[in-house]
């Protein structure tokens, strides 16, 4: 919530609670002659309403998307990695944990277009994908790869 | 402490990820790492982080923290949950010697099996090590055994997918992903998926090209449609259908209602290939986001200029 969202909200519930007060104080002064309720305090009321809903509004948190294709676009800008179905292309289940594969299906139907072309990019994920665990251990402790900050 | 919320995001099949997040087993598993904590409370998202954790501590090689994950896993949920012993068979493939030691690993699974026939996990692994040991054919019985028992897993679906095309049975790969589409309509990447596998397929000499080209588009077009800027979609579009367009396999008016007519190739491809240059433009090689997909960002890159320079 911001603070410009949380002083129109304050600034409505003062109006609220004013004219709240007024009404009792009406209700107590002309009790016996019964007469309606002055038009301001009902304006007042109303706009107070308004004003309430609007800074609530305003200080609404970002709305998600409702629809398939937004929501799976925006897991798809983040990465990927909240993807639900990640696990159908991953398959822990059935993980081939001695020779594992590095599996890049676009990649692959790069390198399978472009084969002789040569694309430092598809060759990286070849020395990654023959690259034994042993070895990625190995190639790894004597890597200083930079800490994700 | 931080590290759980890293975890979420860095369930990806990236190497770097994996990487990073085995380097955090210490700090997450804290001082005393192989002293299981007495305490058998914690949430299900914990734990299903610390088997994220575990799977990347064996696929970096730091056996020492993947045993103590694997220690307060099976101290929670005991040794004989099938998962945790699915997870043990796991780390026992990883840390065999030899052959021979991977062997015994099969004939153990096989006894666990011989006493409970629907323990998944377990069924999961004989798949995988027997595929690891070279013996495909035996691997894809076994796996379509599983699916006699459990015809409702996509996983097993999408792992006889790619056995299958490992083997150069094409259409057979073709159909198990149609099965795990059944279960999963919605999976964006298992529509790109088999588009990729139909213009493989197509690409074949005595296949019906047009036919297979004309769906692979169309599953390409789906996993747009249910992903925006959905890149590997784009790309496979882009290809699918300069594809058809070169090989004069599009029509003005084809016979067969299912095959898109030439005009609608061209402007699914001009689509592509505009919303593409619009993605990569939107995401620079050095974001953070896109540390783990940079190589499919460089191949979108270069497809781009091959077909500006063409």
């Amino acid at each position: 919530m911001s603070f410009l969202s949380k002083l129109v909200t304050l600034f409505g519930l003062i109006l609220l609670t004013h004219a709240g007060y007024s009404a009792h104080e009406h209700t107590i002064l002309f009790n016996n002659t019964r007469l309606a309720l002055p038009h301001d305090i009902i304006v007042e009321t109303l706009v107070a309403v308004v004003i309430v809903s609007i800074g609530l509004v305003l200080g609404a948190e970002k709305l998600k998307p409702i629809s398939w294709r937004d929501w799976a676009g925006q897991i798809e800008r983040d990465g990927g990695a909240r993807n639900p179905y990640l696990g159908l292309e991953e398959r822990y289940g059935f993980w081939d944990i001695r020779n594992w594969t590095y599996r890049e299906p676009v990649l692959a139907v790069a390198l399978w277009l472009c084969s002789g072309v040569s694309c430092i990019c598809v060759e990286h994920a070849l020395t990654i994908s023959q690259a034994k665990r042993q070895e990625f251990a190995d190639w790894m402790r004597g890597q200083d790869l930079p800490a994700k900050q | 402490m931080g590290a759980p919320a890293n975890i979420r995001e860095i369930n990806g099949s990236d190497l770097i990820s994996a990487l990073h997040l085995a380097q955090q087993a210490p700090a997450i598993l804290g001082p005393n790492p192989t002293k299981a904590t007495t305490s058998t409370s914690g949430t299900a998202e914990e734990y299903s982080q610390l088997e994220q954790l575990f799977l990347a501590c064996l696929r970096t090689g730091d056996d020492q923290s993947a045993q103590a994950c694997l220690d307060r896993l099976s101290h929670r949920f005991g040794p004989a949950n099938e998962r945790v012993m699915g997870l043990r068979g796991l780390y026992q493939e990883a840390t065999a010697k030899d052959r021979a030691a991977l062997e015994k690993c099969r004939e153990e699974y096989e006894k666990i099996l011989s006493e409970s026939p629907v323990n998944v996990p377990i069924m999961k692994r004989r798949v995988a090590l027997l595929r690891s040991l070279d013996r495909p054919t035996d691997a894809i019985a076994a796996l379509i055994q599983l699916l006699d028992a459990l015809p409702t897993d996509a996983e097993a679906w999408c792992e006889l997918a790619d056995l299958y095309q490992s083997q150069g049975l094409g259409s057979q790969a073709i159909f198990s992903l149609e099965e795990a589409l059944l279960i999963a309509p919605n999976a964006w990447n298992i529509h790109a998926r088999l588009g990729e596998l139909l213009y493989v397929s197509s690409s074949a000499p005595d296949s019906d090209a047009s036919r297979l080209g004309s769906k692979s588009v169309q599953h390409f077009c789906r996993s747009i449609e249910l992903c925006d800027d959905y890149l590997r979609g784009f790309y496979g579009l882009i290809l699918a259908t300069s594809r058809m367009l070169e090989n004069g396999q599009a029509d003005e008016r084809p016979s067969d209602p299912t095959v898109a007519p030439r005009k609608t190739l061209d402007q699914l491809k001009r689509f592509g290939l505009q919303r593409l240059g619009e993605i990569v433009e939107s995401r620079s090689v050095d974001d953070q986001h896109w540390a783990s997909s940079r190589s499919e960002l460089i191949a979108a890159k270069e497809l781009l200029n091959r077909f500006a320079s063409s």
